[in-house]
């Protein structure tokens, strides 16, 4: 029984179950990792100075920035731009907002995958047709054969299958606008873009913050959606970190260099997000005064 | 009032041609999982099947479709069960309270957010092999818990933050101890927030591919996406029974989801108490 002692003791009892949890299903796994990155009979550092000689990595790392950042900015402003559609208030919205956003964040990503490559076909696929009836194409291009189109078609499947999940947010956030702070900017003859800029933006910011971060580690180590699609292919255009580390332990079964890119990718991913997180710390301070 | 009727038109204009867009994919897999070989590989493509023929999804049931879609419901269901048993405390825990290491648990999910499957793919090989867990329910689940649990303590801990402390104070006044006033008052409340950290972790270990395919080799306990990677080749797919098995595989998460929306659009705080 706890008591309303000062004792706060009770919250560790809270998140005792988590931290059991972390040691063994996180952290153990995460050292073992570790381990297995560094072993090599030729010295500590060799599957990871392999990895940096490697031409193909430098090509990987490329492919794994413009996938990231493409489907972040892509998802920002897609999945706000629906999530404010979505909170304006008209009959049947619910239907709107199912097809919208559960059809994308639902459909299980293999299967995104398939529904994408058969689109991209370079013979029997709907998008070069559609293409070159509305005369953007003149002649179908082979979608997933080609190095830039490949990557543009791996982009645009992944900001197809991501954006709901941001506008989500978005829109949970836009609910808990209060509707006075509204009514109280139309009285001051705020328009529709000042009560955005200055009501909206100031109170979903938080969530903003928050989704691009989790949008730009979920894009990075995002792996069934290329791995269906192209397999990393064209010659290594649509290999990411994750994709190219799969191979690496699965049809080269070269465990020790997998770890070793799969660490490196984890770097990568770090730096990033340290600097959102100071932005974000920053942002929190700024709205506390 | 004429402004206010073209706005409407324009705003439902808006809404029809974008979900239209946004819903092709989709329904271009149903139309094509309906047509027959011939069909398929037609030339000029053909927009509406002449005749509808369900051979694909008749193929897959002869593949033991049934038995891979189990596992996967089965697998699914248990890791949002274990994910939410063990991210609702701490995700109330830091929402409420303040104290010591709070900071460095918050790290720690963005921490372990960060890392790629491909980190734990190895390990949890090892591991599962070490506890004699490999294709088993039970391995599947423990190795998708460090994706599905941090990401819940986050979501959850931002819909208990919108719940106002007061009612804390007060069930303690009505003679609630700590954990009580936790579990029957916040809880219900947060019903929502587990609901879609729920959908979620059941969504991810739907769709999860990666460990699936690495760790379970016996054909009894594979799940659908594990089913769906085989018809696809590295020179040749199989469409057929890919397009059949991805609808079908399309339809749980699809219930699951319009079943539990209201949670989504329910306003959270609505109904506590007001300041």
């Amino acid at each position: 029984m706890i008591t309303k002692s000062k004792n706060n003791s009770y919250i560790y009892w809270f998140i005792l179950p988590y931290l059991v949890f972390l040691l063994t299903l996180v952290v153990y796994p995460i050292l073992e990792n570790l381990i297995i990155s560094f072993q090599n009979k030729n010295g500590v550092f060799v599957n990871y100075a392999e990895v940096l000689h490697d031409r193909i990595f430098l090509k990987v790392v490329f492919n794994s920035l413009l996938w990231t950042f493409s489907s972040v900015i892509l998802q920002f402003f897609i999945g706000l731009g629906i999530a404010l559609l979505l909170n304006q208030p008209i009959k049947g919205k619910a239907i709107f907002r199912t097809i919208m956003l559960v059809l994308p964040w639902a459909t299980p990503d293999v299967v995104a995958g398939v529904a994408w490559k058969w689109m991209y076909n370079d013979m029997y696929g709907v998008f070069n047709d559609i293409l070159v009836k509305i005369g953007l194409i003149n002649n179908y291009l082979p979608w997933l054969g080609f190095p830039n189109l490949a990557r543009a078609g791996v982009i645009i499947a992944n900001v197809w299958k991501g954006f709901p999940l941001s506008a989500m947010f978005y829109l949970a956030a836009l609910q808990t606008v209060p509707q006075s702070l509204y009514e109280a900017a139309n009285i001051d003859g705020a328009n529709a873009w000042q009560k955005f800029r200055h009501v909206t933006i100031p109170i979903i910011r938080p969530v903003i913050f928050t989704t691009i971060m989790l949008t730009t580690i979920w894009s990075i180590n995002y792996f069934p959606l290329i791995y269906t699609m192209t397999g990393g292919g064209p010659a290594n255009a649509t290999d990411t970190f994750v994709t190219f580390a799969y191979k690496n332990a699965f049809k080269f079964l070269n465990f020790n260099r997998a770890a070793a890119i799969a660490n490196i990718s984890f770097v990568v991913v770090l730096i990033i997000t340290i600097f959102y997180i100071l932005f974000m710390f920053r942002g929190m301070k700024e709205s506390e005064k | 009032m004429k402004k206010n009727t073209l706005r409407k038109f324009l705003l439902y204009m808006a809404n029809i041609i974008i979900s239209l867009i946004i819903a092709f994919p989709f329904i271009w897999l149903i139309i094509t999982s309906l047509k027959t070989y011939d069909q398929i590989y037609s030339f000029p493509i053909l927009y509406w099947p002449k005749e509808v023929t369900f051979e694909h999804y008749a193929h897959i049931m002869k593949l033991s479709f049934p038995r891979y879609f189990f596992n996967s419901a089965f697998i699914g269901f248990g890791t949002a069960l274990f994910t939410i048993l063990i991210a609702i405390m701490p995700a109330y825990a830091s929402a409420r309270y303040n104290f010591k290491g709070k900071k460095q648990i918050m790290l720690s999910i963005l921490f372990s957010q960060m890392f790629p499957q491909i980190v734990f793919v190895i390990p949890f090989f090892i591991i599962l092999k070490q506890l004699n867990l490999q294709n088993s329910y039970l391995g599947i689940m423990i190795s998708y818990l460090p994706f599905t649990t941090p990401i819940a303590v986050w979501m959850m801990r931002s819909f208990f933050l919108q719940l106002p402390d007061e009612l804390e104070e007060a069930a303690m006044i009505d003679g609630c101890n700590r954990f009580e006033s936790f579990y029957k008052i916040y809880v219900p409340l947060a019903v929502p927030g587990i609901a879609s950290v729920g959908i979620y972790a059941f969504l991810f270990s739907w769709s999860e591919l990666m460990f699936s395919m690495s760790y379970l080799s016996a054909k009894s306990m594979q799940t659908v996406p594990v089913f769906l990677s085989l018809f696809i080749g590295q020179y040749q797919t199989r469409w057929g029974p890919l397009f059949a098995g991805s609808i079908v595989a399309a339809i749980p998460p699809m219930i699951v989801f319009a079943l539990l929306q209201r949670y989504f659009i329910q306003g959270l705080t609505s109904g506590a108490v007001k300041n």
